[in-house]
């Protein structure tokens, strides 16, 4: 097995980003230990980033492979708390048929409702959507009036 | 002295089980695409088996496991980048992503909510239960406001994750919803991360629509969640 130096490349670069989306994480855990905010810092740090993304203080490319690793590997970082539910056996054990009742019906719940709406709106939205363009071609803009 | 140390080296084993049994069981689906070899059931059965098998206290199996959970932190703040990445489509479609949001959002809180009422759980599992709809760093995050406990709404996501998985083709089918960005904004709004990833099969656009709307339904899971608890717990 060889491995290529762009191989290593991408996974010191997936590091060093993952490291400095840590920070981040860090620092908006300090600053709402600090001034008291009433919102969790996970939310604090998104917004921060998507703002130092949004006003370009932050090129794309400083976070992008080390976003995207962390989020592609969401499911290894919340094994352990899954694995610790083993400490609630008993009463899972107990009460499964009627959590996995409550569970599925709840499941299906969303999935309709959801579903149900947003069918109708997006149809909505997107027939109003060409009217608003077919009112652009019909009628085009005045210059110079 | 000797007894300390084997229980660092067993608590060491356990951290490289876990990500092992991950990568492992990942490569494995990749592979044979069968639903029931989904990283997402086999890693938990495994390690769970594990640890039963060989009696393996929880505090020694966290000793080291738990700095895995620490990258939900980061994880979280990642979910900047692709909400970045589709501003345009938050942009074109407002009305649909704010509505899908919402009701995707009152539709996971109420429909538990009333179910736990006509079904008797304990309060352990009823409370932990309101948020399980929503991706796990956010569900996490909201519970401790519901007085859920963080370690059964994470077993409850990833249940309901699979379900979502196994009941959107036949729902769709029996409710008729046939727009497929509807079903890309139901899927992400009912089973998170999977229902994503599953709406990223029919297509692309489908695919962002389910990934907006999971990590929107997160956000504003985790910024109402207080209000929500008032008014319901």
């Amino acid at each position: 097995m060889t491995i290529s130096i762009n191989q290593c490349k991408h996974v010191c670069q997936t590091l060093l980003q993952v490291g400095l989306l840590c920070l981040l994480a860090f620092a908006a855990q300090w600053l709402v230990d600090r001034l008291g905010l009433p919102v969790p810092s996970s939310v604090v740090g998104l917004a921060a980033l998507f703002l130092l993304l949004a006003l370009n203080w932050l090129p794309e490319r400083f976070v992008a492979v080390g976003a995207t690793w962390l989020l592609g590997e969401l499911l290894l970082f919340f094994i352990p708390p899954v694995v610790a539910s083993i400490h609630y056996a008993p009463l899972l054990h107990q009460y499964g048929v009627s959590l996995m009742l409550t569970l599925v019906a709840g499941s299906a719940c969303v999935l309709v409702s959801t579903g149900f709406v947003i069918d109708r709106v997006f149809r909505f939205e997107r027939r109003r959507q060409r009217a608003r363009r077919q009112f652009g071609v019909l009628q085009p803009v005045k210059v110079g009036e | 002295m000797p007894q300390l140390l084997a229980s660092q080296g067993v608590a060491l084993a356990c951290l490289l089980t876990t990500v092992v049994t991950y990568f492992v069981s990942k490569r494995l689906y990749k592979r044979y695409r069968h639903w029931w070899l989904s990283p997402m059931i086999v890693t938990p059965a495994c390690l769970v088996s594990v640890v039963l098998l060989f009696a393996i206290p929880l505090p020694t199996y966290f000793a080291y496991s738990h700095y895995l959970s620490a990258l939900l932190a980061p994880a979280t703040i990642a979910f900047a980048l692709p909400i970045y990445w589709e501003r345009h489509l938050i942009l074109r479609y407002p009305m649909t992503i704010s509505i899908g949001v919402l009701t995707g959002l009152f539709a996971g809180l109420i429909s538990s909510w009333l179910l736990v009422k006509v079904i008797y759980l304990p309060p352990e599992l009823s409370h932990s239960m309101l948020v399980r709809s929503v991706s796990t760093p956010f569900a996490i995050e909201a519970t401790s406001a519901f007085g859920g406990v963080p370690d059964l709404t994470a077993m409850l996501v990833l249940v309901t994750g699979i379900l979502g998985m196994l009941l959107c083709a036949p729902i769709f089918k029996l409710a008729r919803i046939r727009s497929p960005l509807a079903k890309g904004a139901a899927l992400g709004a009912s089973a998170h991360g999977v229902g994503a990833a599953k709406a990223a099969e029919l297509g692309q656009e489908e695919g962002v629509v389910a990934s907006l709307t999971m990590i929107l339904t997160g956000i504003a899971m985790v910024i109402g969640a207080p209000f929500f608890a008032y008014l319901l717990v």
